[in-house]
């Protein structure tokens, strides 16, 4: 045996018996990766959207604010994307600094969670949200706000209505993403354009959607929603330009609102 | 059927039907405790685990969608004794992406500056183990 073949077999032994961490390869091929061994996307949290938000700048986040909603409750799938997008809304008043605003939400999201037979999973969730709102205590409250999206989610879940968990996120996404564009809108720069590349998320939803029983399809604020989808998908998945977030803005305004009136 | 025999049989049924998800909480447990020192470094760490159990050399890739400006740290956890796991983050053209990574026994961590807005890919692999599945445990944080 050559001495460059000793000092291979025995680096190639040391790193074997030591756990001796492997240098990552620089590239790896994502078309040959087993669609067995590729996991469900991520649906980020929307804390992890405002986080980058904070960063560009000091936005009107009051004007931001819509309107106290949740006058009409329909059934539970309008629930559900109501949940996602009050929570959503619950992160632009603490960016807008209002406690009230905040409570009230906190507020809501409880009752929606009591019309669906979640209530229970973010009682505690809901009060700390209140509490902490009322001292000022924003980072907690954006925690709780995160924490009360994923114990819904997951309490939908564990009931087997994971379609329903999918419009939780759903409406939390479009409230978020309308936020996101009227923010960018405002004051049009491409790192804040650049948060809108989110295609796989958006085909993700999509995906959710097409996959729900045909009750669920046909309902018509469902199908709205695909229908919004759709329209957006093609602007997102090319260079976005002021054009089309201010487009992107009007479809998922449109959205918004269709989740908060009767579809 | 002698006694022996019986225990024979029965430790093997254990075997077959324990389950994965038997020591997924333990990993859960591991993934959390290796994440605790960024915590305190004033990242967020996300109320939410992924995981499951990998054959030794076999791999996971879960995509997500980061965000540019965010600090990320991805980290796994394992409960298997002498287990070794890796995990690194690679972009949408399967370019790797993370600034920073490392990998000590049981644990392994991947720093992420995301430098652009878009889909990555978290792989996680199971270097080594003893085992012929080792359950494994995702958490990540930001800031």
């Amino acid at each position: 045996m050559n001495k460059s073949r000793v000092v291979y077999v025995t680096t190639v032994f040391v790193a074997a018996i030591s756990g001796f961490a492997e240098a990552p390869p620089n590239h790896i091929d994502l078309s040959k990766f087993p669609a067995t061994q590729l996991d469900d996307v991520v649906v980020p949290l929307p804390s992890e959207v405002f986080n980058v938000l904070d960063k560009l700048g000091t936005p009107n986040w009051q004007g931001e604010l819509r309107e106290p909603i949740i006058k009409n409750r329909g059934e539970r799938t309008q629930i559900a994307l109501q949940l996602g997008s009050v929570v959503a809304e619950g992160f632009v008043a603490v960016e807008a600094a209002d406690k009230g605003r905040v409570q009230e939400i906190g507020r809501d999201v409880l009752e929606l969670a009591r019309a669906i037979g979640v209530e229970s999973t973010v009682l505690s969730r809901t009060n700390s949200i209140i509490t902490k709102a009322d001292a000022g205590n924003w980072v907690a409250v954006r925690r709780e706000l995160d924490g009360a999206l994923t114990d819904v989610k997951n309490a939908m879940i564990e009931l087997k209505d994971a379609q329903l968990a999918h419009l939780v996120s759903l409406g939390g996404w479009l409230r978020g993403t309308e936020v996101l564009t009227s923010v960018v809108q405002k004051s049009y720069s491409p790192d804040g354009a650049d948060l809108l590349n989110q295609p796989d998320l958006l085909k993700y939803f999509q995906e959710r959607l097409a996959g729900m029983p045909s009750r669920m399809r046909n309902n018509l604020l469902v199908a709205k929603i695909q229908k919004g989808l759709d329209e957006i998908s093609p602007l997102i998945n090319q260079r976005i330009t002021p054009g089309s977030v201010k487009r992107i803005n009007e479809i998922t305004g449109q959205m918004v609102k269709a989740i908060d009136s009767r579809a | 059927m002698n006694i022996v025999r019986r225990f024979l049989i029965l430790l093997s049924l254990c075997t077959l039907l324990s389950p994965a998800d038997a020591t997924i909480d333990d990993a859960i447990t591991s993934a959390l405790q290796a994440i605790d020192p960024y915590v305190k470094q004033g990242y967020i760490a996300r109320d939410d685990q992924w995981g499951g159990d990998l054959g030794l050399r076999e791999q996971k890739a879960i995509p997500h969608t980061l965000f540019r400006g965010n600090d990320y740290w991805f980290l796994v956890g394992t409960d298997v004794d002498n287990a070794r796991l890796a995990i690194h983050v690679y972009d949408s053209k399967g370019k790797i992406a993370e600034n920073d990574s490392w990998q000590k026994g049981r644990f392994a961590g991947a720093r992420v500056l995301a430098p652009a807005t878009g889909t990555y890919y978290i792989i996680v692999e199971v270097t080594g183990s003893t085992k012929e599945r080792t359950t494994w445990a995702m958490v990540y944080g930001y800031k």
